[in-house]
């Protein structure tokens, strides 16, 4: 289980994230929701090590969890908005880059897991396309299976399908559903409906750098009074 | 009228001059390369000391002549204990000056890489030398090659600036054979063939290299 409490982070004294307070379990989807600047993708950022923040604790498990250390020891993933992949590389050689600089493992060994990565990922026919020559769809699959090269065991998703044509959806809601059938921890930021729709996930809505309510989506959808403001939230979404 | 005899009679010497102009250009591109190269990576870093050193050392080098910084080398150094041949002051001095313009190319194509690359890049475990080393640098340079390319075809030229100081370079071969024969017209017709060949051939190879990298992208 991955715990989050009381964090905090200000920028020019206005507070990003305030005393925020979150769990969640192995195998489950947490999404985060709310309106823009509301601190959903500086929390992923922060959790991924990409930003500092300025009180608060992390434990995974159990055994507390230092953020300075979750890049190299791959407890944490991260997938971008716009994918960031390496344009320089193929699509093999953005995982085998990764895992023969990242794990330390010989070229052929990351090759064949990169093989196997492409093609879960229905990917293995573009294993040489440079990444400018894949489509959007087959960028994002690539993320994720960069992602899934270092095996991590937590997963951040920032808006996964804001840069993908509408009819993807679909797709993207299955590989997220399968990250979480391999007991990972997924933590994701959206704004489309159609996304939440097909995800069976743990709601958590912020305002202000807060979550000010939070709940299973099956049961905020069946008891909407208990959820007024999710109900209300995710009626104007 | 051109005198084809003279240039003829000219050639072992002018080759001569050619060699040591194109030895001047390769040291001065090796200096001003890797210098260049870790001053304009260098320049991103986030302390302010790295990168007000390297903008002063730009700023010295771009805004005084080539002329004057081969002379200073040359002729001050010595009072100074340090004594360097006409051959090396020329080249040291030109690839000091090859190396303020080659860090601006090689900073402008480190920004030229997304930010998201890094970020992505962080979160993967790389380090940030591996960072540099694997994703940053052969994208940096990618960028850079038209520009580096337009530095090293003009470093051939600015060799022919080592005549200042007596080195035997195609310039001054040139001066030399002209004094002598007062035939200006053929020898410099001849002279300016040879450095358009040297660097259209230069200029060839770099348009190739640069496609090869575009087909790969």
């Amino acid at each position: 289980m991955l715990k989050v409490s009381q964090l905090c982070k200000t920028i020019k004294s206005k507070p990003i994230l305030k005393d925020l307070d979150f769990e969640i379990d192995h195998g489950k989807i947490a999404i985060f929701l709310g309106g823009s600047g509301v601190g959903k993708s500086t929390l992923l950022r922060v959790l991924n090590n990409l930003e500092e923040y300025d009180c608060g604790s992390f434990d995974l498990d159990g055994i507390e969890l230092k953020l300075t250390h979750v890049n190299h020891t791959h407890t944490v993933g991260m997938v971008f908005q716009h994918f960031n992949l390496f344009e320089h590389l193929s699509a093999e050689d953005n995982i085998i880059l990764t895992l023969t600089h990242c794990k330390g493992m010989e070229k052929e060994e990351a090759a064949g897991i990169a093989n196997r990565l492409l093609k879960r990922y229905e990917l293995q026919d573009n294993a040489k396309s440079m990444v400018c020559n894949l489509s959007g769809g087959q960028k994002q699959r690539l993320a994720i299976a960069r992602t899934l090269a270092v095996d991590p065991k937590i997963i951040c998703l920032d808006e996964p399908t804001s840069a993908l044509d509408p009819r993807l959806t679909g797709q993207v809601a299955k590989y997220i559903t399968e990250l979480a059938a391999e007991n990972r921890i997924v933590l994701l930021t959206t704004h489309d409906t159609n996304l939440l729709e097909q995800l069976d996930a743990h709601l958590f809505l912020m305002e202000g750098g807060s979550i000010i309510e939070s709940g299973l989506k099956s049961e905020c959808l069946a008891k909407a009074g208990s959820y007024p403001k999710l109900n209300n939230f995710l009626k104007g979404f | 009228m051109i005198d084809f005899t003279l240039i003829w009679d000219s050639l072992p010497s002018l080759m001569y001059g050619t060699g040591v102009s194109l030895q001047i250009a390769f040291v001065a591109a090796f200096i001003g390369l890797t210098l260049g190269s870790i001053f304009g990576l260098a320049e991103t870093s986030s302390s302010r000391l790295v990168t007000f050193a390297i903008g002063t050392y730009v700023t010295l080098f771009r805004g005084t002549p080539m002329l004057v910084q081969i002379l200073f080398v040359y002729y001050v150094l010595p009072q100074f204990g340090l004594s360097v041949a006409p051959f090396w002051a020329a080249s040291i001095a030109i690839g000091l000056n090859s190396c303020a313009y080659i860090s601006q190319i090689i900073r402008t194509g480190i920004n030229a890489v997304s930010k998201g690359q890094i970020e992505a890049a962080h979160t993967l475990g790389f380090t940030r030398i591996k960072t540099l080393r694997y994703i940053v640098f052969p994208q940096a340079v990618r960028a850079a090659l038209p520009a580096l390319g337009n530095e090293l075809i003009t470093l051939v030229k600015d060799s022919s600036l080592a005549s200042i100081i007596g080195v035997m370079e195609l310039s001054k071969e040139a001066s030399i054979i002209r004094s002598r024969t007062y035939d200006a017209f053929s020898i410099l017709l001849a002279v300016s063939i040879i450095y358009l060949v040297l660097t259209a051939t230069l200029a060839f190879c770099i348009k190739k290299y640069e496609m090869r990298m575009k087909a790969y992208a």
